[in-house]
């Protein structure tokens, strides 16, 4: 082959591509996956705190397999989603493990639908570890280990806003508690996960070392553990950073509303899911990235109607 | 088994145990690059601003002429969103034989840009554009590779198509100056619902010879990538080739190393 034929080889190859990409172009949908804020203190829970770190990987199973069975079943088979998908969680739970799991290989379908939603998932769910890991640490300056990895999350274009946001009317769309009434149990159990996720901030806070924050988290740990045995299903709101770890909300008041504003977004979608409102994967889809894009991204704070004008409390 | 392959094996045994004795220092053992294990990759970059260490020692046992080895060095990094970096060495212990693109010591760069996620509709695409500068022995010209890779899921396995070109800058002798490759392959995460630490892949592959008149290279890969630890992802592949010249390979073989940090 000459060399004249490779370089038109070469070109109709990048030629195909781009007619590719463009026949495509409007369901283009960017990845935008971003790595970790890097530090001594990464991984800190993982190493010294094992206990407490694989029961967040097992919080990290359970949200994405019930969003995967939701999608699949269509929201309406109550076994599918209150005995076999809770009891699969268990059951990963159970396995104590040691290393959070691929959530793509858990919910292959959710993924594909509203994938916006995950990656806004993802990187609060990295900040959460962030900050076990600075607690858990040895860092002697936790406050400004602290402002770094709030300062990163917040430069991403997926961060959840650092604003109280009015849960109660996040929490009154049409198809809102959709989840909670057809599947209580189920939900009962995240919000368990909610529980446990915002409960140990304090204590980890207030041990002075390693062996105290260990101590420290038992009881929480056998709190959860008895919510995840008998879930807690007289609840009627999700846990609160404020109410369970006040210190810390008011030491960090930022962090404590991107982790209330997260744990309500999650039940918002758990509605969308459920909900025989919006019928289709599309109307499902749609709906999470306005909710997502309108009242939970940070970038929508100058426009966002659901920030509260007011200190507010909930009580369960 | 011939006395070579005896030697290469238990070669390969020892540096696989030398990688499991390495230090734990994230690479998601489900984000497929090249060559960790076999010549495949999915359409995803590495997350913006992480660095990927990777190393592997890779041996092809070919029909006729010598078992070659060869070391794969490479860093990663992701450099903007939805796009990585590699610089990449490969050396081979017969640098004198061998033809085509890829030279012992040659400076790989390439960059990988992944255009979108994969969606209900649409596949996720991405290209890969390389260059090989001329710095190994008996290389001449910067040879470039532009390579088009789509992957699909169908529930948790996944389909990744790979095709590409490589133009030679300087060819010599019977080398063609253009060469094209094509690679079809799957990957499946093992262990659901119970573990997530083990993704298989296998592919078939076929790719122009690197001299005119020979058939196409064309045979099978499967390997294994398990995630060790948070940061490192360990790999194994072994594969054979079915079709080609005289010296196409009768057995493949990878170990590898994955760290991200």
């Amino acid at each position: 082959m000459t060399s004249g034929k490779s370089v038109r080889m070469l070109a109709m190859v990048v030629v195909a591509m781009v007619a590719f990409a463009l026949t495509g172009c409007s369901q283009f949908e960017p990845r935008d996956k971003r790595f970790y804020y890097r530090a001594l203190w990464n991984f800190s829970l993982r190493e010294d705190l094992a206990e407490l770190d694989s029961e967040f990987n097992g919080v990290d199973f359970g949200h994405s397999n019930l969003y995967e069975n939701l999608l699949l079943t269509g929201g309406q088979d109550v076994p599918a989603i209150e005995e076999r998908a809770r009891k699969e969680t268990l059951a990963f739970i159970a396995t104590k493990p040691r290393l959070n799991p691929n959530e793509e290989a858990i919910a292959p379908t959710y993924m594909k639908l509203a994938w916006r939603a995950q990656n806004t998932f993802d990187e609060a769910h990295a900040l959460h570890r962030a900050t076990y890991d600075i607690a858990v640490s040895d860092e002697p300056d936790k406050d400004r280990a602290i402002h770094n990895v709030l300062t990163y999350y917040k430069d991403s274009a997926y961060a959840i806003t650092s604003q109280q946001l009015d849960h109660h009317r996040l929490d009154n769309f049409p198809y809102s508690k959709a989840f909670r009434q057809r599947f209580p149990l189920f939900n009962a159990t995240i919000w368990a996960y909610h529980y446990l996720q915002v409960a140990v901030y304090d204590p980890l806070q207030v041990a002075p070392d390693l062996a105290a924050k260990t101590q420290a988290v038992r009881p929480i740990l056998t709190a959860y553990r008895r919510y995840l045995d008998q879930p807690p299903v007289q609840w009627t709101f999700m846990p609160l950073t404020a109410e369970l770890s006040p210190q810390f909300a008011a030491r960090y008041p930022e962090l404590a509303h991107i982790f209330d504003n997260l744990h309500m977004l999650h039940d918002n979608i758990s509605d969308i899911l459920t909900s025989e409102r919006l019928p289709t994967w599309e109307a499902k889809r749609a709906e999470i990235y306005r909710v997502v894009n309108t009242y939970y991204l940070a970038t929508a704070d100058a426009t966002n109607p659901m920030i509260a004008k007011a200190e507010q409390e909930h009580h369960h | 088994m011939s006395t070579a392959r005896i030697r290469t094996a238990k070669w390969l045994l020892c540096a696989w145990l030398a990688v499991l004795a390495l230090p734990a220092l994230a690479l998601d053992h489900d984000n497929l690059d090249p060559n960790r294990p076999i010549g495949m990759e999915d359409a995803y970059a590495i997350p913006q601003g992480e660095i990927g260490l990777e190393g592997g020692v890779r041996f092809n046992d070919r029909r006729e002429g010598r078992t070659q080895v060869t070391f794969q060095p490479q860093i990663i990094y992701g450099a903007f969103a939805n796009t990585q970096i590699e610089i990449q060495g490969d050396l081979f212990t017969d640098p004198r034989s061998n033809v085509g693109a890829n030279k012992s010591g040659d400076l790989h760069l390439g960059v990988l840009y992944n255009f979108n996620t994969e969606t209900l509709n649409l596949p996720a695409l991405a290209v890969r554009v390389e260059a090989d500068l001329p710095t190994g022995v008996n290389s001449k010209g910067v040879d470039t590779q532009l390579t088009g890779i789509l992957t699909r899921s169908f529930g948790r396995l996944r389909m990744h198509l790979n095709a590409g070109y490589t133009v030679l800058g300087s060819p010599q002798g019977q080398e063609r100056p253009g060469t094209y490759r094509a690679v079809a392959a799957v990957s499946y995460p093992l262990g659901y619902p119970g573990r997530f630490r083990d993704t298989v892949i296998a592919s078939l592959y076929t790719r122009q010879s690197d001299l005119h008149g020979q058939r196409n290279h064309t045979g099978v890969e499967i390997g294994l990538r398990h995630q060790l630890t948070s940061r490192v992802v360990l790999d194994g592949g072994l594969g054979t080739e079915f079709l080609g010249p005289a010296e196409r390979a009768a057995l493949l073989g990878t170990v590898g190393v994955s760290v991200g940090f």
